[in-house]
């Protein structure tokens, strides 16, 4: 089975190797420069809450 | 690359302002969770700020380094989110209601909508936690980092990320040799006080 982690080796954290980061790349499916600005706009604009969202809301400390 | 930009790490400690204009961007860049709620979400009072630094990011062409569990602190935040528009202060005593559930997956599906389109533009690497659960461990024993953010940080470093996007000052419990941060103006101050000397 494959090592799905990696240890620690003086006190350096080891990267993952340029094959698994390759395996887990993920492409831009959104190329010219007028399909970025639309994925951008739908991504940033129109969600709003009627509550401010704070960090314990998503992750314990 | 160089994340510092030539300055001098002892006066940054490793964090740097994302309003500031000149700021290189390293690739591939780390972003967490508290950077990406700020930018998707428009009431919240940061979202000029991100979203602005979301476009240099979408702009500049570098990769995205995310761990796996920001989408999971996504859809936490939606119902945490809508819980706390129907309970108030109390919404946390109300976790299991019914009632809440279907405004929260209807948030759930906004947010889970525009997060995609988030990504759309750059090439991106999501990290499963599995990959780096001995990393975390190393930081949270290493430098006292919290479980999740060691996840965050144990993925970015492990996806060779020399930066993360974060609005959360329990990264800089991290040396600045492990990951630059890269922070709204308000919380610099606050991320260089806590750097370990």
């Amino acid at each position: 089975m494959r090592s799905v982690a990696k240890q620690q080796t003086n006190g350096k954290i080891e990267r993952l190797s340029a094959e698994e980061l390759a395996e887990l790349l993920v492409p831009a499916t959104a190329k010219t420069p007028e399909e970025k600005r639309a994925a951008l706009k739908r991504a940033t604009t129109g969600l709003r809450v009627k509550v401010r969202v704070t960090r314990d809301m998503y992750r314990p400390r | 690359m160089s994340v510092t930009g030539g300055r001098r790490p002892t006066l940054t400690r490793g964090v740097f302002a994302i309003e500031q204009e000149q700021l290189a961007l390293p690739d591939p860049l780390a972003l967490d969770t508290s950077f990406v709620v700020e930018a998707l979400l428009a009431t919240q009072p940061l979202h000029a700020t991100c979203s602005a630094f979301l476009a240099r990011i979408v702009e500049s062409g570098v990769a995205v380094v995310t761990s796996d569990l920001l989408a999971v602190e996504l859809a936490e935040t939606a119902f945490a989110i809508a819980l706390k528009e129907h309970w108030g202060g109390r919404w946390r005593g109300h976790r299991i209601d019914g009632r809440s559930r279907r405004p929260g997956t209807r948030l759930l599906n906004h947010t889970v909508t525009r997060y995609d389109a988030l990504l759309s533009p750059v090439n991106h690497l999501p990290i499963p936690v599995r990959r780096v659960t001995v990393q975390a461990r190393a930081l949270m024993t290493g430098y006292g980092l919290a479980s999740y953010d060691a996840v965050h940080a144990a993925s970015a470093i492990a996806a060779d990320a020399k930066a993360i996007v974060t609005l959360d000052t329990g990264f800089a419990l991290l040396p600045s040799a492990q990951l630059a941060i890269y922070t709204d103006r308000s919380r610099l101050a606050s991320c260089r006080n806590k750097r370990p000397h």
